[in-house]
């Protein structure tokens, strides 16, 4: 509960005024009174414009979900508001929340009640954003009175994490779906050359090869390779977060990258018709099944945003369930800090699924500075911790897990060829 | 946040304003002794720096104590520009009232108050062509027994009206 109050600007004026009276039959001199005559009108405008309605405030956004560096409009409206004639609204800086005015303050004359008063936003980094927490003060005529200031809650913002540029023109090593672009290693009804045999019963009279079927004298067809999707299964490791995050517009930290890329990835499988999954390593344990098209990449980007880091109380790395058929390409987004996703990984290679590895820790990354610790101590723990980090990416090298650092365009390129090579050749799995 | 350019001439207006009122007195024949100046220029520095403190309402009085204390009989024409200077001041100080140092004086707001200080400002000529009318004309009876009587209604109805709170809700 709030009410209208006397502003210091009327009591000084009623001040001024009585006392220039006052002082003026005091000392019998009219001069006192020219000088408060002017006090004396304000003060008697001001008091007599007292407002009589019982104002309430509001905040609206135009829009609850948001990509990560878009902005929207933040809408302050007054309600019963006849006779407030000034409206001022000062939000408070909430991380990775831009504002526009950048201090966040702003004011005017508000003429019409049915005005709003607009304040620009734009959250800076993924996740659920909520602004900061808002002062609002009206002002009636003559700045006689004031309303507030009163706090203001925002509504929360789900940020989307923004996509990280990424195309790949690689094919995928093992496609084992229906109706896809990926050329698989099954004969089909493809348009990819996969041979010339004898016609069959059933086979299609436009597939015959009329040059070979007149040199031989027996009718052939051509064969094609049937082309499939593939499922692919983005892992993110969210078991920490390394380095600062500088939002949208600096430098990343490690899981910024790896949303980040995932977001990318996602969207690029989704695009060329490829099945996509989603498995978080991390507190929330967060699974989206497989599927594809554009309303399950707004599903998969919404887990994105509400992925959070942390180390879940009963991690257990070979209780992790991946639900990864055999055949699927699996892609892992990590910063290789933890020996629970080397065990994950190491026991999808054991199973025979095409994975890569996306290193995703910063090169710059720092040790954070925590009271009590001194720097140097801070310095050597962190050198130790990268030179385990380098034992693990070894350990993966022995095991043929190929690692890439996420460098946008083509990152998985190169890897994807090279499963795709290796997925001709015979192999055994485990499991 | 840095204030902005608005704002700083908002500031030296309330800060310097009160000094000029107060200067003048020695356009009127009675310059204010070197106390009183230091005085009022504190004060009005730090009614710029405080612009809802009470140093206002202290270095306005200030000065009008000095135009009573100073200037016996003293209808004098530089009144007209003191009451200027000091409703300058306040007409500024109201200005800077509106929200804090970060908000950004929109020229409708500064226009509407520029109006509203020169309609204001009309009844400081008005006064004084009076006073001067009525200088060499006999005081009635009780005349200024009439005034203080005037001035403590006028102070009581507006202690009333300061007092009055309605309560109202605020949604969330």
């Amino acid at each position: 509960m709030t009410s209208w109050q006397a502003t210091p600007a009327l009591g000084r004026a009623v001040i001024v005024a009585a006392a220039a009276l006052a002082l003026a039959v005091v000392f019998g001199d009219p001069v006192l009174v020219v000088l408060g005559a002017p006090f004396a009108i304000s003060a008697a405008i001001g008091l007599c414009l007292l407002p009589r309605t019982e104002p309430s405030v509001s905040v609206q956004l135009d829009h609850r979900t948001l990509h990560e560096g878009q902005g929207t409009v933040s809408r302050l409206r007054v309600r019963d508001g006849a006779g407030v004639e000034h409206v001022a609204r000062v939000s408070g800086q909430a991380p990775y929340v831009a504002l526009h005015p950048a201090g966040g303050v702003v004011g005017r004359l508000l003429r019409d009640p049915s005005q709003s008063l607009d304040l620009e936003l734009s959250p800076r980094r993924w996740g659920p954003r909520r602004p900061a927490i808002e002062l609002v003060a009206l002002t009636s005529r003559w700045a006689g009175w004031r309303w507030g200031p009163v706090d203001l809650v925002g509504s929360l913002v789900q940020t989307l994490p923004g996509r990280a540029p990424f195309d790949s023109r690689a094919e995928m090593p093992q496609p084992q779906g229906l109706v896809g672009a990926h050329r698989s290693r099954r004969v089909g009804s493809g348009s990819e050359f996969s041979g010339i045999r004898p016609f069959a019963v059933g086979d299609r009279l436009r597939r015959i090869n009329w040059r070979v079927s007149l040199r031989t004298g027996d009718l052939h067809v051509v064969s094609t390779r049937a082309e499939e999707d593939s499922a692919v299964l983005v892992l993110l490791d969210a078991l920490g977060d390394y380095g600062s995050s500088g939002g949208v517009d600096g430098d990343p930290s490690s899981l910024d990258l790896g949303v980040r890329a995932a977001a990318g990835l996602a969207e690029h499988f989704s695009r060329t018709g490829d099945r996509v999954g989603l498995r978080v390593v991390g507190p929330s344990g967060q699974f989206v099944g497989y599927g594809a098209g554009a309303r399950h990449h707004r599903v998969l980007l919404g887990t994105l945003a509400e992925v959070r880091p942390g180390i879940p109380p009963d991690l257990a790395a070979d209780r992790i369930k991946l639900r990864a058929a055999p055949g699927t390409v699996v892609v892992v987004l990590t910063p290789l800090l933890d020996e629970a996703m080397l065990l994950v990984i190491a026991t999808l290679v054991r199973r025979g699924l095409p994975i890569m590895v996306v290193d995703t820790l910063p090169p710059d990354v720092r040790p954070a500075e925590r009271p009590g610790v001194a720097k140097d101590v801070a310095d050597l723990a962190w050198r130790m911790r990268r030179m385990e980090r380098d034992d693990l990416l070894d350990s993966l090298a022995a095991t043929g897990c190929p690692v890439v650092v996420w460098r946008g365009p083509g990152t998985v390129d190169e890897v994807l060829r090279r499963l795709a090579r290796r997925a001709q050749l015979p192999q055994v799995g485990a499991r | 946040m840095r204030a902005r350019t608005s704002t700083w001439v908002l500031r030296v207006l309330v800060a310097l304003s009160p000094l000029a009122a107060l200067l003048c007195t020695a356009g009127a024949g009675e310059g204010a002794p070197g106390w009183l100046v230091v005085l009022v220029l504190v004060l009005g520095l730090g009614w710029a720096a405080f612009p809802e403190s009470v140093a206002g309402a202290a270095v306005i009085v200030a000065v009008i104590v000095w135009w009573g204390v100073g200037l016996r009989e003293g209808l004098d024409v530089w009144a007209l520009p003191a009451a200027a200077a000091l409703l300058a001041a306040h007409v500024a100080a109201v200005l800077l009232s509106y929200g804090p140092p970060q908000l950004q004086l929109d020229g409708p707001t500064f226009w509407l108050w520029v109006r509203r200080g020169a309609s204001v400002y009309l009844a400081a000529p008005l006064v004084f062509g009076l006073a001067v009318w009525v200088r060499d004309q006999p005081a009635p009876d009780g005349m200024w027994a009439v005034g203080l009587a005037a001035a403590l209604a006028a102070m009581l109805a507006a202690s009333v009206m300061l007092a009055r709170r309605d309560g109202v809700g605020v949604e969330r």
